[in-house]
């Protein structure tokens, strides 16, 4: 009995102790769980409150490491706002059409990085989310921290509908090597003297062009770029188009005179080097930066991006002066846009204005520095690692004090801002293959803009 | 006494009927027959895919003539047209008859002279641009061995349009595929009997070969005809960083609308000049249709 009186007592003492732990063990899992719910519900509530926007670009190459890096960090540094990048093909009626459809669709990205003069076409048309009305709060400086080129480059009837991720700023660049090579001793400073140097070095085998001195379209630089040097960006008043009234816009002629001027040079010659040289050809980098042109207006991306992605044994063997004429550059840049039907139009604002360098000046002075661009706002340049850019740098010195000259402007926003664009670069083709008189071209480009 | 129809039955057999070809009739209402009417009632509104439209009526079409880039683009089309249509049509037969010839290998000739045809097109264009540069391309460079100095090509507002014809015919496996088939078609007593008449080569081609194709020949000739209409992918591609140029040389219709559509954002103007497209395409067509009752014989007819 007692044997069974025992073993009962340690049976009961089994099941309490078994109890015991069963208790606690659902305790344990009740408390896991709860827990576990409550993160779940924490966890939930967050993501609902990150708002996710989409930013399309049409960077690649080289490019793209800097961009990637600024997504990464406003994501880093914007818990709430979380952006994903797409590129898209940097060919202006494609990207073009993506836009407006997904604007039509009713689906456009949150933010667009547009390369092509069509901001005016796109307000006129409704297309776009002006910022004005996100130029508040923590954004009410934003205007302000802007270069004047900037907020000019980017308004419409008072109205603020883009802003520069960075801002271009043009200048001649030369081959040190060529110059040399050609006993030119220094750089030329007028537009007789850049046309008589540039004539020593083009070098023609059998009529195929293998070297070219300067040609105002390589890179498609067209007609638009050049305004500001002869001072004709005056020629568009209230949206209407004047290029070729002598009288209202003398440096419309002049500017068309000197395109023209290089109208004895094989067009079809240079647009096969070009192809040749140039990206088409599965390369990186464009005709001055293989080392096969003497001179090229460009930016500071070309010195910064291209001649070390094509050519390093140009490193150190170039240098840029100002573009001879009025001391100006052509105020435009990556402009930014919010589109009309963006899900996050003031998360959209927040992120642009970041992206110019608006109170994330250490930062943009960083990517710009990489990038090769010129910031938003001159704020940028005032940062060390910008400063320590340009003077290690030296040929960059010019492009800065560029944005701040009487004479550089941004074109007037239009509503047929698009079609000029095409026209221009029509015009200047037409010009250099000597089908069009530089008058009858300005008159093309007059009828296209008002049309 | 007769049994009347026993309409249920009827009604469920259409139901069905209907219900098993409603997807083709869904993909020809929502992809062919709306496009079609959106774009006749949008070519007369001033519309721009984001605003509602706004009625204009014959404006597009007056201002489709006032447009210089409207007329070079259907120049260049039809340019483009009239010699790659027949110089197709003839290299196309040409390597068919070729091919269809009893010789050693010519599996090998026929996979040869098709294989172009199946290489994607941007790949092909890519591939001109570079042999045909002026500057550093294959093809002057051997002119140049030849003491010819090469032309410009693609960069050339004289040859542009000539190169891209050419480009054109590397593209003809395809239609010479078909002339194959029809070529092996045609009964070997036909051409058996010919010669025993004393027929020579060229008279068989004349009167038995070309009248016995001509079904073939037709329907060739009305999808090449699509094709150099809607001419777009090609010329997009070559001329990628100057599109239309050298000049305006290379603006074909489709891209010029295109650029009006999606660059401009003139869907109205553009609808316009679709619709002018399909009328000019349509009146080809019939004229080409009506013909054929002289030209192209079906056996079946005797």
């Amino acid at each position: 009995m007692s044997i069974v009186r025992r073993a009962s007592g340690s049976a009961r003492r089994g099941l309490r102790s078994r109890l015991t732990i069963g208790a606690v063990a659902l305790a344990l899992v009740g408390g896991l769980a709860a827990t576990a719910a409550t993160q779940t519900t924490a966890a939930t509530a967050h993501k609902a409150s990150v708002v996710h926007l989409t930013w399309w670009t049409m960077w690649s190459g080289a490019s793209l490491g800097p961009v990637d890096e600024l997504v990464k960090q406003f994501n880093k540094t914007h818990p709430g706002i979380q952006v994903t990048e797409t590129n898209i093909p940097s060919v202006a009626t494609t990207s073009t059409a993506k836009l407006l459809s997904s604007i039509a669709a009713g689906d456009p990205p949150d933010a667009f990085t547009e390369w092509w003069p069509e901001i005016g076409s796109f307000a006129a048309d409704g297309d776009l989310d002006s910022f004005n009305k996100y130029l508040t709060g923590p954004l009410a400086g934003f205007k302000k921290y802007l270069y004047p080129v900037a907020v000019q480059g980017g308004s419409y009837k008072g109205q603020l509908y883009a802003a520069p991720m960075s801002l271009n700023s043009w200048a001649l660049y030369y081959n040190k090597t060529l110059l040399a090579q050609y006993g030119i001793t220094s750089p030329p400073t007028t537009l007789a003297e850049l046309y008589a140097d540039q004539a020593k070095m083009w070098i023609t085998s059998n009529g195929q062009v293998s070297q070219i001195g300067f040609y105002p379209d390589v890179n498609e630089n067209g007609f638009q770029f050049y305004t500001t040097f002869f001072g004709d960006t005056n020629c568009i008043k209230n949206g209407k188009y004047d290029y070729a009234n002598a009288s209202a816009c003398p440096g419309g002629i002049k500017e068309m005179d000197f395109i023209n001027s290089y109208a004895n040079y094989s067009y079809s010659q240079v647009q096969a080097l070009q192809t040749a040289e140039g990206q088409v050809a599965g390369g990186a980098g464009d005709i001055f930066s293989n080392g096969k042109a003497g001179f090229v207006l460009s930016g500071p991306w070309e010195g910064q991006q291209e001649v070390p992605a094509t050519d390093t044994s140009l490193e150190g063997n170039f240098g840029v002066e100002p573009f001879p004429g009025i001391p100006s550059t052509i105020g435009q840049g990556n402009f930014v846009i919010i589109p009309k039907g963006s899900k996050h139009p003031a998360q959209a604002a927040e992120f642009i204005a970041w992206l110019s360098g608006y109170k994330n000046a250490a930062f943009a002075a960083k990517i710009d520095t990489a990038g090769g661009w010129i910031p938003g706002g001159p704020s940028v340049t005032k940062q060390p690692v910008y400063k320590a850019w340009i003077s290690s740098n030296p040929w960059l010195k010019g492009f800065i004090p560029q944005m701040t000259d009487k004479g550089t402007v941004a074109p007037e926003l239009t509503p047929n801002q698009s079609q000029l664009f095409t026209a221009e670069n029509t015009a200047t083709a037409n010009v250099l293959q000597g089908l069009q008189t530089p008058l009858a071209a300005l008159q093309y480009i007059d009828q296209q803009g008002n049309s | 006494m007769r049994k009347g129809p026993n309409r249920p039955r009827i009604q469920r057999r259409t139901r069905n009927g209907l219900l098993f070809v409603s997807p083709w009739l869904i993909g020809f209402l929502a992809f062919f027959a709306y496009p079609f009417f959106a774009t006749i009632y949008y070519s007369f509104t001033n519309f721009n895919g984001v605003q509602s439209p706004k009625w204009v009526g014959f404006a597009n079409y007056t201002a489709l003539f006032h447009d210089p880039l409207f007329g070079t683009s259907l120049f260049n089309t039809l340019f483009y047209t009239v010699f790659e249509l027949p110089l197709s049509t003839a290299a196309a037969l040409g390597l068919a008859l070729l091919l269809n010839q009893n010789v050693r290998g010519r599996g090998i000739y026929r996979t040869i002279f098709y294989i172009p045809s199946i290489v994607p097109l941007v790949a092909s264009c890519l591939i001109f641009v570079w042999i045909f540069n002026p500057a550093t391309g294959i093809v002057n460079d051997l002119l140049n061995d030849v003491h010819i100095q090469g032309p410009g090509w693609f960069f050339s507002i004289a040859w542009s349009k000539p190169s891209l014809i050419l480009l054109g015919l590397w593209g003809v496996g395809q239609p010479m595929v078909i002339y194959l088939a029809g070529l092996q078609s045609i009964p070997a007593q036909l051409y058996e009997v010919a010669a025993l008449d004393g027929a020579g080569a060229w008279h068989r081609f004349r009167h038995i070969t070309i009248p016995m194709l001509s079904p073939v020949i037709l329907f060739n000739v009305i999808l090449q005809l699509v094709a150099c209409f809607s001419y777009f992918t090609q010329a997009q591609v070559i001329e990628g960083g100057d599109i239309g140029g050298p000049g305006t040389s290379t603006w074909f219709y489709v891209q010029y609308l295109y650029e009006q559509a999606f660059q401009f954002l003139k869907l109205g103007y553009s609808s316009a000049m679709a619709f002018f497209l399909f009328v000019i395409s349509a009146i080809v067509m019939v004229l080409l249709f009506r013909s054929s009752s002289r030209w192209v014989y079906y056996a079946s007819e005797g």
